[in-house]
């Protein structure tokens, strides 16, 4: 492939003044790659490209400050660095950006559903509209949409926002079903009952390991998090829905207007709650009041970090 | 009685009923995506078509358990004193687990080192440990994050089980393991087993051959001691560790808790809770010095206690079961196989570079 | 193991009194309520309690009374987190959750006729007292006595009431230093190490023993190894945050050892075998 050899010179020539680049190689399964960070030119010949390149490197980002870094980035990714520029949380300058087209990523939690457990699986591969799995009992054609994570699905920003070292050709928005919108619609029809009832049966098994919360690129406070403090003392460490849900209503509160929906949470998820949809369901409320989507203009104000006296969508007096 | 008995599968159903009638059954079931264990349901069969998502460690080893009651009240002969009164509450009942994989069950098998040991008898694990009984699944095949023959075990291994249930044609051969075991193996669901020994011994030869060779873990105690200040090779084994939970709550033989009180106005409770040593929080004091700041020494510390310190301490066992929960839950695909070779890679070349150092 | 069959369960305590050491150290003076509990009590100095103020949960600190003098037992609290401020909320009658004793003691046995020198600094005091206390209890067990006793200021020097005392005795040698001149203060001026130099206590046949901020121990090691201690002639007591202290939570251990049960004293001998996690 030759944009990402393009892409693999690029980086070699930008690694003498960066501390490392991080990006994907092959991870311990054929389905999913993992987080790569070259430091030398070696490590650059790990990178790879594709479909299973489902990690958003820009989680990393907020960790690293005062190091000169290089990030891989697919579309959506860009969009999470953007939202982190626009909050000040990294510093432009410290960071060189590397971007492909991407075409989308798999979810492995469908595919789970298609050939069961993930450990049988010796082989993945993707041509056009079909993603073939090989396990011990053969091989599985499954059709892209049905393998896709659902934003792949919709995508509006298949290409990096922002870039430094942009190779290949760019790609137009994907143009399909957008399946999270059908979930949360399906959400908000329910009767309140009925929704608390989904969240209880869902989050009963949160097993609070907060991987939803450290995969989150936007979730910043990490090593002082409310979850597990005692002053101030917000969640107690009792394991009830009742402490589990009020920590993702916490989260997703925090990520109104600065989520960019990579699904990160969700995937993160061990035990495969969708919690995606809360941070959906907070984004569309700011999209309806502010007309804001988080990280696709490094120049605009965040909706929540500023105010107007008289907020357009906000009817504070005419009642 | 006999000590193996066919078990078919037609049956099975059946015999969780009556193994439900008498204990508290706990089963594999599906939730959402996740397979995770609960409370039996007769109206839905366990799911058993892979191992579980999460293991049975709760069953004995809670996630959240109450280890005592306060209530604050006054004092009526002085009533500018407040008197607490204080309540034990011990865990009760008998259990029945249905359905881990030997990985899972041989996990608790760490826990009784520590937790049920001359020096230590911590009365809450050792009271569930008693009372419950573990009907462990021996695997047909290995997936690619397994490797319980690394830390000394297989797909067969009963330790830790009473029974061990071997696949056979149309059912599953029942091991009686434990006399406990035994017993749960009378009830005329079951038929004698004795001519399926032969394709049950068959079938634990051909999932041991699905598993790649063993990785030698011998040097691995010392060889983490050997690079516990070679902070460049743990910054680097750790750096796309995102610190979350995942694989501490996931894993069978992890068993960091914290205990805090929780205060409901005059009463409260004393709660036991796992705990995550990949967290920032879990060590640091309160002058604000921490021991482990960095996920690097977090990292350093999880990998050196299951393959080094539990090792040391307990006659070279490992403290890991290789059930690969770790790798597969990772929301960042950390591989501890990887780090423990490294690690071992690591104390070599640099054992040989001091060596030919001191020719030099 | 001497506490309760179940090692979790405090024994319900009362507080029987309060001194406000410093403006952030306070001395509880406790006693357990039941009284064969409390007859029945035996530990060794150098061991450590969990004390539980009900509702904000469980800290670790030093018995700092000695086992020679059992009507109370008596606990040095710095206020730094949660527990430690609620429980310089307490006062005298008040509840308090005990489980003690817990971890390792001052080798107390293999010091007898040897010489001791103390040095402590700021709540790092509190160890040191009950052994010192202890030995004072058994002098003629013991060579020399010497205390040097440090502070920021005399205002941060805890167990005010006994300094006189411990300063007119002709068995003991106590030398009190504060960090920087103060108005009235008619002690040493200088920091511990630096004073430690000029005491010069003699290396041969004596113990060194001492608590303090870790700053003041890794100088104070210096001056030790400077007056010719031999490691296994260092005696200190390590601080972790610790839940359980019974070995198992997983917070306190450095490498295979565990401070709660290991610990928390160390010679420094032993504590230069442990891997770099201090």
């Amino acid at each position: 492939m030759q944009p990402l050899e393009d892409l693999k010179a690029a980086i070699k020539e930008a690694l003498p003044g960066l501390d490392f680049v991080i990006g994907w190689e092959n991870g311990w399964n054929p389905l999913l790659a993992t987080p790569l960070f070259m430091y030398s030119p070696e490590d650059v010949d790990k990178l790879t490209w594709g479909p299973f390149n489902v990690n958003n490197p820009a989680t990393y980002l907020s960790g690293l400050k005062g190091k000169k870094i290089g990030v891989v980035v697919k579309g959506c990714d860009s969009r999470s660095v953007v939202q982190l520029l626009q909050e000040k949380l990294i510093r432009r300058e410290d960071l060189t950006l590397f971007g492909m087209p991407c075409t989308g990523v798999v979810d492995a939690t469908k595919i789970a559903r298609k050939v069961g457990d993930l450990g049988m699986i010796s082989g993945a591969k993707r041509t056009n509209g079909t993603l073939s799995v090989t396990t011990h009992e053969g091989s599985v054609d499954i059709p892209w949409e049905e393998a896709a994570a659902d934003k792949c699905l919709s995508c509006q920003y298949p290409n990096a926002i922002i870039s430094d070292h942009f190779k290949g050709d760019p790609l137009p928005p994907t143009l399909g079903r957008d399946p999270a919108a059908e979930q949360l619609a399906a959400l908000e029809a329910l009767a309140p009952a009925e929704l608390f009832a989904h969240w209880k049966d869902a989050m009963d098994r949160c097993i609070r390991c907060y991987a939803c919360r450290n995969a989150c690129p936007m979730c910043v406070c990490r090593d002082h998090c409310i979850a597990q403090t005692r002053d101030p003392h917000w969640l107690s460490q009792d394991d009830t829905v009742k402490e589990k849900l009020m920590f993702q209503m916490i989260h997703s509160l925090h990520l109104a207007g600065r989520c960019t929906e990579c699904g990160e949470c969700q995937r993160a998820c061990p035990v495969d709650i969708p919690i995606l949809a809360l941070r959906r369901k907070l984004n569309s409320v700011v999209k309806n009041l502010f007309d804001y989507q988080a990280g696709v203009d490094p120049s605009a104000v965040p909706p929540l970090f500023t105010f107007q006296v008289e907020e357009a969508k906000i009817n504070e007096r005419g009642w | 009685m006999e000590s193996s008995m066919y078990l078919p599968e037609a049956s099975l159903d059946a015999w969780l009923a009556e193994l439900a009638s008498s204990h508290e059954l706990i089963v594999p079931r599906r939730e959402g995506d996740a397979i995770v264990f609960g409370p039996y349901d007769p109206s839905v069969s366990p799911d058993i078509s892979r191992d579980a998502t999460a293991p049975p460690k709760s069953s004995v080893f809670p996630a959240c358990e109450e280890i005592m009651r306060y209530t604050s009240v006054k004092d009526t002969d002085d009533l500018s004193k407040t008197l607490v009164h204080m309540e034990e509450v011990m865990p009760s009942g008998s259990r029945v687990v249905f359905g881990a994989r030997p990985c899972g069950t041989r996990g608790f098998t760490v826990y009784d080192r520590v937790f049920d040991a001359p020096a230590m008898h911590d009365p809450y694990y050792v009271a569930r440990r008693q009372s419950t009984l573990f009907v462990t699944l021996a695997c047909s095949e290995a997936g690619s994050a397994c490797f319980c023959h690394w830390v000394g075990s297989g797909p067969a291994d009963a330790s830790g089980s009473d029974v061990l249930l071997v696949p056979v044609k149309g059912g599953w051969l029942a091991e009686g393991v434990s006399d406990k075991g035994r017993e749960l193996l009378s009830s005329p669901l079951l038929t004698p087993g004795e001519k399926y020994a032969g394709e049950a011994k068959a079938a634990k030869a051909k999932a041991m051959e699905s598993l790649d060779s063993a990785a030698d873990l011998k040097p691995a105690p010392e060889a983490l001691l050997a690079v516990f200040d070679d902070m460049e090779f743990w910054n680097r084994m750790s750096a796309k560790c995102i610190s979350c939970g995942a694989c501490t709550y996931l894993c069978p033989t992890c068993y960091c808790f914290n205990i805090t009180d929780e205060n409901k106005g005059m009463e409260g409770s004393r709660l036991r809770t796992w705990d995550n040593c990949m967290s920032f929080q879990f060590t640091l004091e309160a002058s604000g010095h921490n021991p482990r700041p960095t996920k690097a020494h977090r990292l350093k510390n999880r990998v050196g206690h299951k393959f080094s310190y539990y090792p040391g301490l307990h006659g070279g066992a490992i403290a890991c079961c290789g059930c690969g929960r770790c790798i597969k839950s990772c929301p960042a695909g950390v591989d501890i196989r990887q780090i423990v070779l490294a690690a071992m890679d690591r104390a070599k070349a640099s054992r040989q570079g001091n060596t030919t150092g001191e020719h030099a | 193991m001497s506490c309760s069959v179940n090692p979790y369960l405090p024994d319900m305590a009362t507080v029987l009194e309060t001194v406000q050491e410093t403006p952030n150290i306070k001395t509880f003076r406790v006693r357990l309520d039941n009284p064969d509990r409390m007859a029945a009590f035996t530990f060794q100095p150098g061991q450590v309690g969990q004390l539980t103020s009900f509702g904000a949960g469980e800290s670790t600190f030093v018995i700092n009374s000695p086992p020679t003098r059992m009507d109370y037992l008596q606990f040095s609290v710095m206020r730094a987190g949660e527990v430690t401020s609620s429980l310089h909320g307490l006062k005298a009658g008040d509840k308090v959750g005990v489980r003690a004793p817990l971890g390792n003691h001052f080798p107390y046995e293999s010091m007898k006729g040897k010489d001791v020198v103390f040095i402590g600094g700021g709540i790092g005091m509190a160890p040191l007292r009950t052994l010192l206390l202890f030995m004072l209890d058994n002098r003629k067990d013991y060579g020399s006595i010497s205390l040097l006793y440090g502070a920021r200021s005399p205002e941060d020097m805890a167990f005010r009431g006994e300094l006189p005392e411990w300063l007119s005795r002709s068995d003991l040698n106590t030398v009190l230093t504060i960090d920087r001149e103060a108005p009235g203060w008619e002690h040493r001026v200088g920091l511990i190490p630096n004073v430690l130099r000029e005491m010069a206590p003699k290396a041969e046949n004596c113990v060194a023993i001492t608590c303090g901020p870790p700053i003041m121990i890794k100088f104070t090691l210096q001056a030790l190894k400077e007056l010719g201690f031999a490691d296994d002639q260092i005696v200190t007591t390590l601080e972790k945050r610790m839940k359980c202290g019974v070995g198992l939570c997983g917070r306190c251990n450095i490498g295979g050892k565990y401070v709660c049960v290991d610990g928390p004293v160390f010679t420094y001998a032993q504590l230069k075998e442990l891997p770099n996690e201090l």
